[in-house]
């Protein structure tokens, strides 16, 4: 694809993106809320799953970090605007990741997954416990969501689900695109050298545990925002909902399913799960049979994803493509 | 004036003694070669020295520094690089991104995540030019885990000259090549090391006679013999090791 029909792509699906609340109505406008955080969030976990070789079964704990630093800002702080919010919940996810990281660079494969299953817990656990800054079960709820103050623009309600739409389309928006634009740095290349060979990025000169550390930070709180925006759209942050063992499973089944070695495939299998869910939802309340089932067949035969999934499918194409074109010149000649 | 010097180094596995009292000197800009049969503990020596293991006992010095036990980024950051017997490139990235990933380091642009690397027009210039002296233009955007053995191998010693070391310590670098590749291989390591200081372990007798100014001979883990290529094939001891009995 050339530079102009990637731009066209982004124009359209821009102009998509801003009539959609208007073409499609509150429910829809929420449901793609939803699938916008999640996306988000996935790829955020594909940071360390895909780009690091890094698999966490606790990637709860930052989204809900956001999620948790967000509401407690909003219902202690009198007056605090949006935005600052939303940053309180990148940076309580940030710390957190920085406070873990000297342990967390230092382990990799079932290691790292089953610190993070431990940790990840322990959050879940302590945010049950402390009820009397996390209302245990019942959580966070019914903290003002402040309207969005632009200068000269006067202010915008979030109350509003298309206005928050908007606001979550953009700050998730921003969000992944810092994301992507790491891959592209030297950085991001550096990142991509510690999964492959970290032996040989060693004796390159490359200092591998503060290399993982700063993906570390950055996976985290990027979770982070997502699950403050969660926060924000649901105004009511839980322990199940945004830090339990579920809501760790489910970018890492979106990221599968999507895949894995592509920067897009979570967003891809974000949307997948989310079509299924709303689709299977109409005939069974068993979802997740459905998904498993799903889960299960993408492993089995297309295990690169969906974005593997095209992948493949287009190169047999063009394979196809050109033996038919040599055909017919054989036939010609 | 020595670049590299180990005094007294010891090294044993859990027990099983694999070198004795190694004092190796290798001098500032000469071409210096290990040699010894299989067994001899060539590659623990070149572990020792780059940082792969501590030695048991005994030290490093480069550069009148003590490095016993530095690990491998910060030997890179003195100055010393090395390259592996069993070829360990990035596979999935392409020839171009590897040599690039050794050109950002030479350059001390390790933690930048504010450019875009496509932006950085100086990089992505040196990194063609070096594909273009060791004969990988044509091979810029394939896959290093695709490429031939032959020029798999040429990635693997020029990742280690990438970064521009000091010292270059190449672990043998022509490890199961043809004798063609071999021959271009010796030819490449010559132009690229000009004026460098190289300690190289290699098999091939040929290429050790014609690359190195001076000769180490391991032996059974202790050096055997230490000379001009011209002593080391005079040397009664290193015939009787290491070529057998004598048969005149």
């Amino acid at each position: 694809m050339n530079r102009r029909n990637t731009a066209l792509l982004w124009v359209a699906a821009l102009a998509f993106l801003f009539f959609y609340p208007r073409l499609f109505g509150p429910y829809y406008t929420n449901l793609f809320v939803s699938f916008a955080v999640f996306a988000a969030y996935s790829v955020s976990l594909n940071m360390l799953l895909g780009y690091t070789g890094l698999l966490s079964f606790g990637h709860a704990m930052f989204f809900g970090a956001g999620g948790y630093g967000t509401a407690l800002a909003l219902k202690h702080i009198p007056g605090l605007p949006i935005i600052p919010a939303v940053l309180i919940g990148f940076f309580t996810a940030m710390i957190l990741a920085l406070v873990l990281s000297p342990l967390m660079v230092r382990a990799t494969g079932a290691a790292f997954a089953m610190l993070h299953l431990a940790f990840g817990q322990l959050m879940y656990v302590l945010a049950l416990k402390l009820r009397g800054i996390t209302g245990g079960e019942d959580g966070i709820s019914g903290f003002p969501i402040p309207p969005l103050n632009i200068p000269w623009m006067g202010s915008i309600s979030m109350n509003d689900s298309m206005n928050f739409f908007y606001f979550v389309i953009i700050i998730l928006g921003l969000s992944g695109w810092l994301m992507w634009f790491f891959t592209k740095t030297p950085l991001g290349q550096v990142q991509i050298g510690v999964r492959d060979n970290t032996k040989r990025i060693e004796y390159l000169g490359y200092k591998v545990p503060q290399t993982k550390a700063v993906v570390y930070m950055m996976s985290g709180a990027f979770a982070g925002v997502a699950g403050s925006i969660y926060g924000l759209f649901q105004n009511l942050v839980s322990a199940d909902g945004s830090l339990g063992i579920l809501v760790s499973f489910a970018p890492i089944t979106n990221t599968v399913v999507g895949g894995v070695g592509s920067f897009f495939g979570p967003i891809w299998g974000t949307a997948i799960f989310q079509l299924i869910q709303e689709i299977s939802v109409r005939y069974t309340e068993r979802i997740e049979l459905v998904e498993g089932l799903m889960l299960v067949l993408v492993m089995m035969f297309a295990p690169t994803g969906f974005v593997g999934l095209i992948h493949s499918m287009r190169s047999k194409l063009t394979a196809l493509s050109v033996s038919l074109a040599s055909r017919k010149y054989v036939e010609n000649a | 004036m020595n670049i590299l010097e180990t005094k007294g180094l010891y090294h044993d596995f859990k027990g099983l003694k694999v070198l004795f009292d190694i004092n190796l000197q290798v001098k500032e800009g000469e071409r210096h070669a290990v040699i010894g049969p299989n067994g001899a503990g060539k590659t623990t020596l070149f572990n020792l020295i780059t940082g792969t293991y501590s030695p048991s006992r005994g030290r490093v010095i480069f550069r009148n520094r003590d490095i016993t036990g530095e690990r491998p980024h910060e030997l890179r950051r003195l100055g010393m690089g090395r390259s592996f017997q069993i070829t360990s490139t990035f596979d999935r990235m392409t020839t171009f991104q590897n040599v690039r990933l050794a050109v950002l380091s030479k350059r001390g642009i390790r933690f930048n995540f504010f450019r875009r690397l496509e932006n950085m027009h100086e990089v992505t210039r040196e990194t063609d030019d070096i594909l273009k002296r060791i004969n990988l233009s044509a091979e810029r955007d394939m896959p290093a885990g695709v490429l031939s053995y032959g020029k798999h191998r040429t990635l693997e010693i020029s990742l280690a000259l990438a970064t521009e070391p000091d010292l270059i310590m190449l672990d043998e670098p022509t490890a199961g090549m043809s004798s063609e590749e071999t021959h271009t291989s010796v030819e490449l390591v010559r132009r690229l090391t000009e004026g460098k200081t190289v300690v190289i372990i290699e098999h091939d007798m040929d290429v050790v006679f014609s690359l190195a100014d001076r000769i180490t001979v391991l032996h059974l883990g202790e050096i055997l013999a230490t000379g001009t290529p011209e002593e080391i094939r005079l040397n009664q001891a290193v015939k009787r090791a290491y070529l057998g009995e004598a048969k005149e």
